[in-house]
């Protein structure tokens, strides 16, 4: 009787665990933490994380493919942020079925145009700025390279314009046909599929697993760590659903503050982390510091911020939706993928991109002592000015 | 409060539509409603259902619960305020 008591135990502990870890959504706080913790172990494995990088590869490829550019990109499954997209992808969609939340999502027809037209304003942002909402702002803010800031007020202009946008569309575009879901005649499904998508879910991470120890087999274990990294993004940011575009558009919107306070004490987290790594040089000091401060990250942020208040999506929010099967972001990628590959492209080959600013390391303008102290005010300032806009509304424009 | 008996007054469907639109509409429908007026949302993205009770409860309005239906639409119920 003793053992069944205690097998029943364990089974009790396990499924209130189970409901905990991937029933009940995570609080966003915590993903933030452990975001920034991710960041950091990625940089100190490889290079700072980015997104828009594995974009523009996958883009590359198209264009090298239907013959327009002759030189023959890195393979995806080779190129650093194209195997960490590829991780964050899987990750949401394990976390997607184990917490049964999979379903294949129609939109009403417009919204994909959105999409569309979204996806491409982020991949020119992207080209400009020298990365996403991640590599452009968070990884750039984080590895203290100035253009992230200028890539944050330039997001906060973007996303003031594309609410707007999304506000003036809501009052003179004809409402949009709700999608019908139940058609008609609701055939009965030979699989129970609520039942079966926990197994694929474990079945999907469980190869993941076993894809690094490949990638190892074969001495590319660096990649292959990167698609793990990626695979625990992805399942932090599905279980929290994390929202960049959020710290940006609900301070106009409702006025809530959570995600600028998340996205805020993230930066922090990650700073500390990259300080370490710099100023003790486990890494080069500049390493990540590229984006084009100012002009480049200003305007790209601007563009980018429209973009991904239209698409409903960042670069890594397009990524996890997709992995919940939300079918309006495929084409949101496909459109920042080949926006994005093609505008780095004309960017190079023109010279232009020279002209939109360089680098600028922090620390070498203000010095570590002044500089780690300016980060942090910065950070503080910025959430304390959101929940003083939560209590007084002082932003919202609706 | 049981929600399978509420009578709504006006009933917003945003079905298909994802984050951060069923938000918007919601915040704008309320604001054409009258204090004490039941406002019932449907909904299909799961991110509504962090959004919508956080929004529901802001400027004096209650949420007052969401019940999931069979066919994958969750709906929501908001009392203005």
């Amino acid at each position: 009787m003793e053992s069944v008591n205690f097998w029943n135990s364990v089974k009790e502990e396990t499924r209130k665990n189970y409901i905990a870890v991937f029933e009940e959504d995570w609080p966003a706080w915590l993903a933030g933490i452990f975001i920034a913790i991710l960041a950091i172990l990625i940089f100190l494995w490889q290079a700072p994380w980015g997104i828009a990088g594995g974009y523009r590869n996958w883009g590359d490829w198209f264009y090298y493919l239907i013959g327009f550019n002759s030189n023959r990109p890195n393979v995806p499954w080779l190129n650093s942020m194209s195997v960490t997209n590829f991780g964050l992808f899987v990750g949401a969609l394990a976390s997607a079925l184990m917490s049964r939340q999979f379903q294949i999502r129609r939109a009403p027809a417009f919204e994909y145009i959105k999409g569309l037209v979204g996806g491409i304003l982020m991949g020119a942002g992207a080209a400009l700025a020298g990365g996403c909402n991640v590599g452009g702002f968070y990884t750039a803010i984080g590895v203290f390279s100035m253009g992230g800031y200028a890539m944050m007020f330039g997001l906060g202009v973007g996303a003031y314009i594309g609410l707007r946008y999304l506000l003036w569309e809501m009052e003179h575009l004809p409402p949009q046909m709700a999608i019908q879901m139940s058609s008609g005649t609701v055939k009965t499904p030979r699989i129970n599929w609520p039942k079966v998508q926990p197994y694929i879910g474990g079945a999907i991470i469980t190869a993941a697993v076993a894809a690094f120890y490949l990638y190892s087999l074969f001495d590319k274990t660096q990649i292959g760590g990167l698609l793990f990294f990626g695979l625990l993004i992805g399942l932090v940011m599905h279980r929290s659903r994390f929202c960049f575009v959020r710290a940006f558009r609900c301070p106009f919107m409702t006025g809530d503050a959570e995600m600028v306070r998340v996205v805020a004490m993230s930066l922090m987290v990650y700073g500390l982390g990259s300080a370490v790594i710099k100023w003790s040089y486990i890494q080069p000091d500049t390493m990540g510091v590229y984006q084009p401060f100012w002009l480049g990250s200003l305007l790209g942020g601007l563009i980018f911020g429209i973009g991904m208040l239209i698409a409903g999506g960042c670069a890594s929010g397009t990524l996890w939706r997709i992995g919940e099967g939300h079918t309006k972001l495929v084409v949101t990628l496909i459109g920042f993928s080949l926006t994005n590959s093609m505008l780095l492209n004309i960017l190079k080959k023109t010279g232009l991109g020279e002209k939109l600013g360089s680098g600028v390391y922090l620390p070498n303008v203000f010095t570590w002592y002044f500089g780690l102290p300016l980060f942090f005010i910065f950070l503080l300032f910025w959430a304390l000015v959101a929940i003083w806009n939560e209590k007084t509304e002082k932003f919202v424009i609706f | 409060m049981d929600l399978t008996i509420i009578n709504a007054d006006k009933v917003l469907d945003t079905s298909g539509l994802t984050c951060p639109m069923p938000l918007l509409k919601t915040k704008k429908t309320l604001k054409g409603m009258a204090s004490g007026e039941i406002l019932e949302i449907l909904g299909t993205d799961p991110g509504s259902k962090n959004d919508i009770p956080d929004f529901g409860n802001k400027g004096g309005n209650q949420f007052l619960g969401y019940v999931d239906d069979a066919d994958g639409v969750t709906k929501f119920y908001i009392k203005k305020g």
